[in-house]
């Protein structure tokens, strides 16, 4: 049963920069568009082993750092291999300055 | 004791001299034809030459079965001479074979015999590589914190794996390094062409992998090539072979070198009413035991699957020897490691549409082969002992007269027609 839980305080996601957060187990990053947030998994399903806010973020996609696969972060799907598999996408809602995650 | 002492810095007297390769200063002995000189099987500067010249010149190299890699990401690590290559299916669902050599620093890349991936990944800087070789990654190619990274021209197009040439002919994968190699077909030549096709169905079957032996011989690989194509010693040193009638010298032989002497060719019939016989011939053999029998004689009664009553044995430079023995078929790839050490590899397979009788059948008949093979163990002996003999005189010269001084085909195993073919081939090519 998807469940909300508070994942960051909205002034810590600021644009430009991803925001690991680990909420109920899963590794999830937060990116900021204006007064939107987006949540999508965060480890690199290539290796799974590479935490995917540690690499380049340009305008609303991010390169992993470790064999620069792509993906969309408003939508989760890879643009670029090695990696073949799309990040879960996570439910997002904003209410008193927190980020909620649905999990 | 004093430990900060200055490094002796007085010149080395070679350090600045051109390296000589010993192997151009040797001279091939008189009577050309028929002598082989014990310096060839310990020269380490010929050993390099030879895989130039052989390995990794213009030939063709056999690498793995197609039924060895059948889905998508499966590879198989191969041996072209020393260099490790990788045998995989691509995406595209074609086999390619890649260089085992990370572009990066050249470790290693992969260490597994076998396997199925999605990708390579270098364990040395994890340098990740596509299936077709292709540089897909590389770990911090934009540095962190603003600090490190590639420069902004690197460009991972210029950095994939070194890709093979490769061919396919009856399930085999070949594969060149060389831009130079002709068509597999002008490789091989008309006689071996039909015998790959021969050995593996005529294009009409599909072959089954049934299991692999491989082993170190610490012997130089000419040692070997030879052995694979000197009929003369098998039934002598094999014991085996005569006790059960597998082969003797009183059947009908051909030894036939092909292109040159560049290939060779052993065929013997087979007639399962000789075995154990003795006539005229074996009777002067000390070797033959008539009394001598097996729990499981299914060992040494083969079924005459060809139709043509004939087992046919032969030897494509640099690397492959087709083995027919009985219903044991297997290609022996032989894997040159350093001028004194030779690995051997079996891959022994039959068929995908053969019936449960003859899958035991070569099985058990396979037991022949292999380090601890009733036969194959013969020569591993022979040439380990042989080995430190050639290294102790490299002046000496061994003799191959037997049946004659030329390199035509002969109908006698009583012959080492096909070892003088291989020499007369391989001075041409060495330039000795």
């Amino acid at each position: 049963m998807t469940q909300w839980h508070i994942a960051s305080a909205l002034d810590d996601v600021c644009e430009g920069i991803p925001r690991p957060v680990t909420v109920e187990g899963h590794h999830i990053a937060l990116y900021r568009f204006g007064a939107e947030v987006r949540a999508v998994g965060d480890l690199c399903p290539h290796q799974k082993d590479v935490r995917l806010s540690e690499g380049y973020l340009d305008g609303d996609t991010i390169e992993c750092p470790m064999h620069q696969s792509c993906f969309s972060v408003r939508t989760g799907e890879v643009l670029s291999p090695p990696a073949r598999e799309n990040l879960p996408v996570f439910e997002v809602r904003i209410e008193s300055g927190q980020v909620l995650v649905a999990i | 004791m004093n430990t900060a002492t200055t490094p002796d810095t007085a010149p080395c007297a070679s350090a600045s001299e051109t390296p000589v390769s010993t192997w151009k200063m040797r001279r091939w002995p008189a009577s050309r034809e028929t002598s082989i000189p014990a310096w060839i099987y310990s020269d380490s500067s010929l050993f390099n030459r030879e895989m130039e010249v052989f390995h990794d010149g213009p030939s063709w190299n056999f690498v793995g079965l197609e039924c060895e890699i059948e889905v998508v990401g499966a590879f198989k690590r191969s041996w072209i001479g020393p260099r490790s290559v990788i045998m995989v299916r691509g995406e595209d669902e074609a086999v390619h074979v890649l260089e085992n050599r990370c572009a990066h620093r050249g470790s290693q890349l992969c260490w597994e015999n076998r396997g199925v991936v999605k990708d390579f990944t270098c364990p040395y800087h994890h340098w990740n590589y596509d299936l077709q070789g292709d540089l897909l990654g590389l770990p911090f190619l934009r540095g962190a914190m603003g600090k490190g990274g590639m420069p902004r021209d690197f460009r991972k197009l210029d950095h994939g794996l070194r890709k093979l040439r490769v061919t396919t002919l009856g399930g085999i994968v070949w594969a060149s390094f060389s831009d130079e190699a002709p068509s597999l077909d002008d490789y091989l030549g008309e006689e071996i062409h039909a015998l790959v096709l021969r050995a593996t169905g005529g294009g009409r079957r599909k072959l089954r992998l049934l299991g692999y032996n491989r082993q170190l011989l610490p012997c130089n690989w000419k040692l070997y090539l030879e052995n694979s194509r000197d009929p003369y010693h098998a039934t002598l040193l094999h014991s085996f072979f005569l006790t059960f009638g597998l082969l003797r010298t009183d059947t009908a032989f051909k030894a036939v070198p092909t292109v040159g002497g560049r290939h060779g060719i052993m065929a013997s019939t087979y007639s399962a009413a000789t075995a154990g016989q003795q006539n005229e011939v074996t009777s002067q053999l000390a070797n033959l035991k008539t009394d001598f029998t097996l729990e499981d004689m299914e060992v040494v009664k083969p079924v005459d699957e060809m139709g043509d009553s004939s087992m046919i044995n032969f030897s494509v430079l640099p690397s492959v020897f087709f083995q027919q023995h009985g219903n044991s078929l297997a290609l022996r790839h032989l894997i040159p490691k350093s001028a004194s050490l030779s690995e051997l590899s079996w891959t022994h397979y039959g068929f995908v549409d053969d019936d449960e009788a003859m899958n035991r059948r070569r099985l058990k008949q396979a037991n022949l082969m292999g380090p601890a093979g009733y036969v194959a163990v013969d020569d591993s002996e022979v040439l380990a002992r042989m080995q430190p003999v050639a290294e102790s005189s490299p002046e000496s010269v061994q003799i191959v007269t037997m049946g004659g001084v030329d390199h035509d085909s002969q109908d006698t195993m009583l012959t080492e027609t096909l070892i003088r073919g291989f020499y007369s081939y391989y001075r041409e090519k060495m330039g000795l």
